[in-house]
């Protein structure tokens, strides 16, 4: 579709080839660039895998030499065997849905409630100066400070969790979309005045198109926070979840539990990054690539 | 000057008369400490309907500040303004508008861009496309449309702006320096294929803001010269049409002016 064809190319001037020789699309142009892109990509899992390896094998030989306080040196295997056990007793699987259920809940609320806030702070500086000093106040506060407050007023259920999380991801995602908004090159807003731009143009043709890849970033980033804020709160008190878990391992010295379920932690968060990045590429698919 | 794009001209011409003009208008603006500064005053410029006019002067001579009273960006605080027998601003669905950085959409394939404009005044989507589409072509960019700008290189850029300007179908251009940022040999043939854009369509308003004295010359009617926020100097280019850049260089007339206005640009 993208081909630029012969009898089109003589009619171009010479001094006006466009950047990088991969841009006209040329099937001879591009065919190369992904096969090095792939070769460069099996590189990096290769290694990777290489680290995890390296890693689980540091593990074991601590564990096997005790060199750090017994009751802590726990090894891969031992957590493996809990692992497959919590799986197939199926206390995994419902704290792991108690803990998500809350994230997404979270993450969604408090997204929309900040993405909302920031746009019309962004958009109204009046309103902003007067309120910039109060947020900037409460996004100060250390946030897990405030998990007794909301146990004690929504108890131990998803309520206090969502709570505590949603405290964190509203800041984030306010801050972005209201640096996003702002972020609209004078140029394009002179250009479309003089083209006719309506405000409502304006808003959703340019500040908000401009706004989305800081606010793709930091619901990336928010949905991290959002399951550090839930497992925050179930490690202080809840009924459910594998905060709460942990906490449960933690007190009866099980740290080949308490090991197993933080790797999960982890598997979760990079699997969730990696979703966002995807739906990330997608969207902004009109960005240059970053080693343009 | 008997092409038949001139008779489009008169008719023009008879129906507006002055497209543009200019009543002892002023501009002053206010500085941070309190004081105010003035950029223009008493601007007197009368712009026939179909002439093509160039602003020239140094920076800060207002020549940027001219140009935005007539696209309604600043108002006059002194004097009267009038475009199409208006307001700058309900003259403003026949402005095209064109700057020195393309302005592209980083969002928007080339084509999105070219409808950017169309889009913002209401046409809709089939009609939207096509004249899209045929602009790109003009400006022999066929193949290119479903490009991001970033695919693009700059002289690429400036003819999607080129084509999103026309794709308006404008009575009067506004150019604010719209090659400045072009490398030379890229300026060259960007602003070819500009004069072929002008030169072949029915005849359009043209103020175009430039520091390029050899550009003001070779593509305009008339050169206006501003400094200290005045008019200093007002001619009649007077080469014939059709132009190409490469034969009104030679131009006698061309060296004439270029000495004339060298020693105050």
């Amino acid at each position: 579709m993208s081909q630029i064809t012969a009898s089109e190319q003589s009619t171009h001037r010479q001094d006006d080839a466009p950047p990088g020789a991969d841009v006209p699309a040329s099937s001879q142009g591009r065919q190369p660039r992904r096969l090095r892109v792939s070769r460069t990509t099996l590189l990096v899992r290769a290694a990777q895998l290489v680290l995890v390896a390296v890693w689980l094998v540091a593990w074991d030989l601590t564990a096997r030499n005790q060199w750090i306080t017994p009751v802590l040196a726990k090894s891969p295997k031992q957590s493996w065997s809990y692992l497959v056990a919590a799986v197939e007793n199926g206390e995994l699987w419902s704290n792991a849905q108690a803990t998500m259920l809350a994230v997404v809940i979270a993450w969604v609320l408090a997204s929309t409630v900040g993405v909302v806030v920031g746009i019309t702070l962004g958009l109204l500086p009046t309103f902003e100066r007067i309120l910039a000093p109060f947020l900037d106040a409460a996004n100060a506060m250390p946030r897990i400070a405030l998990a007794p407050f909301f146990i004690v007023a929504f108890g131990i259920g998803v309520q206090a969790k969502v709570a505590l999380a949603s405290t964190l991801v509203f800041f984030i995602v306010l801050s972005a979309s209201r640096a996003g908004v702002r972020s609209a090159d004078a140029e394009w807003l002179r250009l479309s005045a003089v083209l006719g731009a309506k405000k409502r143009h304006l808003f959703w043709k340019v500040m908000l198109p401009v706004a989305t890849p800081a606010i793709l970033a930091s619901l990336r980033l928010g949905l991290i926070y959002a399951l550090l804020g839930v497992v925050g709160s179930e490690l202080i008190a809840a009924e459910d979840g594998l905060g709460q878990l942990i906490a449960e391992y933690s007190s009866l010295f099980r740290l080949e539990a308490v090991y197993a379920i933080l790797l999960l932690l982890a598997g979760i968060a990079v699997v969730l990054n990696q979703v966002m990045a995807a739906i990330e590429r997608r969207l902004l698919r009109w960005q240059p690539p970053a080693d343009h | 000057m008997n092409s038949p794009t001139l008779h489009t001209n008169t008719a023009n011409a008879q129906r507006f008369g002055t497209m543009i003009s200019l009543r002892k208008s002023g501009v002053t603006f206010a500085n941070p400490e309190g004081g105010s500064r003035t950029v223009l005053h008493d601007i007197d410029l009368d712009v026939p309907a179909g002439q093509f006019v160039a602003l020239v002067g140094r920076s800060g001579c207002g020549k940027t500040t001219l140009l935005n009273m007539i696209a309604a960006l600043v108002e006059p605080s002194s004097g009267a303004i009038e475009v199409r027998g208006t307001s700058p601003r309900d003259a403003r669905p026949h402005l095209g508008f064109m700057l020195a950085r393309d302005a592209l959409l980083p969002w928007r394939t080339a084509q999105g861009n070219v409808e950017y404009g169309l889009e913002l005044r209401g046409t809709d989507r089939a009609t939207r496309r096509q004249v899209a589409r045929d602009w790109l072509g003009r400006v022999h960019l066929s193949g290119s449309e479903r490009l991001w700008p970033w695919q693009l290189s700059q002289g690429m850029r400036q003819r999607v702006a080129l084509a999103r300007t026309w794709a308006l179908d404008p009575d009067v251009l506004l150019m604010d320096e719209p090659f400045a940022a072009l490398d030379a040999r890229t300026r060259v043939s960007v602003q070819q294929e500009f004069l072929e854009l002008w030169q072949s369509g029915p005849q359009r308003t043209v103020v175009f803001v430039t520091h390029d004295l050899g550009e003001a010359i070779a593509l305009a009617d008339r050169v206006v010269l501003l400094g200290e926020g005045r008019i200093l100097d007002d001619v009649e280019v007077d080469i014939e049409r059709p132009r190409d850049l490469e034969g009104v260089a030679a131009h006698p007339r061309y060296q004439e002016l270029y000495d004339r206005f060298r020693a105050s640009i």
